[in-house]
């Protein structure tokens, strides 16, 4: 019993002792006014902050604006890249003529480009989406470009003298045979692509989560702005939950992702 | 016996070959009956592999021809399945999956058949990752024979196995080309293999046929036997250069077998 309680304790729950404890020491200092309330907010409030975002509707509101700016700037600039990719990576004029341009333009931050891009496109969610779209084109059109150029000749020449036709070659060995280095674009560029968004919505948005921080800064609410942060946090280890779900379900067949 | 396919009948004639700055293949002729079971031997880097890819049609020769049945070959080879030293599975399908890889209609059950035919037939659900080499080669035969290929073209398909799942794989090999009666081009770089299972055993040097021994050793051949025994002791001393009909000194042929 009491070994089975140690076990327990030394596997699982001693991860959460040091968060727990801070959580309580955070509370104590604050509640005791050791460290200011404008600059820091208890734990207990947040909750209820978060608890009253909730039930007013407008966090769901302001999630799915924010969720929305950024799957579509991920599948416009993800969906051009993989595209782009897959055609550099099988037809080398194309390579020739696209590849190195995009090289160079590969080693601009997108972040750099934001004055620019809110002259181009106005402070509207254009600008936003464009910024995203940018931010996330490179990751995957790098890995989806060497995911497909990689592929092992020898399995697409066996595919060719098994009667395969180009289009059952591409769908049945380049495709997947780069789906590896696909997915690990893709899960690299979802990380870009919360960053983008962060900062893309604290300029000048009228919804979204970056809007909520912008607006509770103003009235000085400190606990709002301190969930908006977990609240991003969250967002981003949802989305690489999924990627990492996407990839051990696409890839069972990958010696890494079977049971030992 | 409803598996008898008719097997091709192959010629080559005239064959040469050049990669940039290498003349490989310097005017090979050869011709396989219906049905024969050709081995070709010969030194690592003589051009086995650049003939077969050219019979298969998977490159084309600088100068000379491959007739097919009779018809000049073009492009891919049709009737010809090839098997690779590496199984070349594709990892992403599963077993019956990669054996039903290009065909069309009814694949299923044919896939079934032919990993049956192979011994198989459990483990088609597995991940190619998960089978051994033995295992893999195997699959790849049974992907091989699906279609009842009339040509088989091996590129020293056991090389990479051990000894006794060798030996095995060319004992089933042996029995699927008696049932099928598909033609047999097996490149291998073990001599006692070729006269274990060929009609003729051919030597490629410095790009021609050097070599081109009938082996008429009744089936199925014992491998002890003195006909077996001198018959291979000739091939070798052959392959390695002894122009007398010695028998090879044990060491040579450790090192070539
Ligand atoms: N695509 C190629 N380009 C240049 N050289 C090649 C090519 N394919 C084969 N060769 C050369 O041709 C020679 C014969 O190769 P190969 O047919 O593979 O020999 P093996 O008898 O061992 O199968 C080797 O020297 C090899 O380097
Ligand atoms: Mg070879």
């Amino acid at each position: 019993m009491l070994k089975n309680f140690k076990t327990w304790f030394s596997d699982y729950a001693v991860v959460w002792l040091l968060p727990i404890v801070i959580l309580f020491g955070w509370q104590f200092l604050v509640q005791f006014e050791v460290i200011p309330r404008r600059m820091l907010p208890m734990p207990t409030e947040v909750l209820e902050t978060a608890w009253k975002l909730l039930q007013s509707g407008e966090l769901f509101k302001h999630i799915t604006v924010s969720a929305q700016r950024a799957l579509t700037g991920l599948l416009i600039g993800g969906g051009i890249a993989f595209i782009v990719g897959l055609v550099n990576g099988m037809f080398s004029p194309s390579e020739k003529l696209i590849d190195s341009t995009l090289q160079m333009v590969r080693t601009v931050p997108n972040l750099a480009l934001t004055p620019l891009v809110i002259l181009w496109f106005g402070i509207g969610d254009t600008a936003r989406i464009f910024l995203i779209s940018l931010g996330v084109f490179f990751p995957i059109y790098l890995n989806t470009f060497h995911g497909v150029r990689y592929v092992d000749k020898g399995l697409i020449e066996m595919g060719r003298t098994y009667g395969l036709s180009r289009w059952g070659l591409f769908t049945q060995i380049i495709l997947p045979g780069a789906l590896p280095s696909i997915l690990v674009g893709l899960r690299y560029s979802l990380g870009i692509m919360w960053l983008t968004l962060i900062v893309a919505e604290t300029i000048a948005a009228t919804a979204g989560i970056g809007f909520m921080t912008q607006s509770a800064r103003e009235f000085m609410q400190i606990d709002v702005m301190f969930f908006a942060v977990i609240l991003y946090a969250m967002l981003g280890k949802l989305a690489d939950a999924t990627a990492k779900t996407l990839e051990r379900r696409l890839l069972a067949w990958h010696p890494n992702y079977q049971k030992a | 016996m409803d598996f008898i396919v008719q097997g091709t009948h192959l010629i080559a004639q005239g064959i040469k070959k050049s990669f940039a700055t290498k003349t490989v293949l310097r005017g090979v002729d050869l011709e396989a009956e219906r049905g024969e079971f050709i081995a070709i031997v010969g030194k690592s880097g003589c051009g086995k592999s650049t003939l077969l890819r050219l019979l298969a049609g998977l490159d084309t020769p600088d100068t000379g021809m491959v007739w097919i049945d009779g018809n000049a070959l073009q492009g891919q080879n049709k009737v010809a399945r090839v098997m690779f030293q590496d199984a070349r599975l594709l990892p992403w399908k599963k077993v019956l999956y990669n054996v039903g890889l290009g065909v069309k209609d009814d694949w299923k059950p044919r896939a079934r058949e032919a990993l049956e035919h192979v011994g198989l037939l459990d483990r088609e659900n597995e991940w190619p990752a998960v089978l051994s080499g033995g295992e893999r080669q195997r699959v790849a035969l049974a992907r091989a024979l699906i279609t009842r290929p009339p040509l088989l073209l091996l590129d020293e398909p056991l090389g990479a196995l051990d000894a006794l799942t060798r030996i095995e794989m060319q004992q089933l090999l042996e029995n699927l080309w008696l049932e099928h009666g598909f033609t047999a081009l097996l490149i291998t770089h073990d001599v006692d293999e070729a006269v274990a299972l060929a009609d003729r055993v051919i030597l490629i040097e410095e790009g021609q046929i050097a070599l081109d021994v009938p082996i008429t050793l009744s089936r199925p051949r014992h491998r002890g036997s003195a006909e077996f025994a001198a018959l291979k002791g000739r091939i070798l001393n052959r392959v390695m250069g002894v122009n007398d009909d010695r028998q090879p000194s044990l060491r040579v042929l450790q090192s070539v077998v």
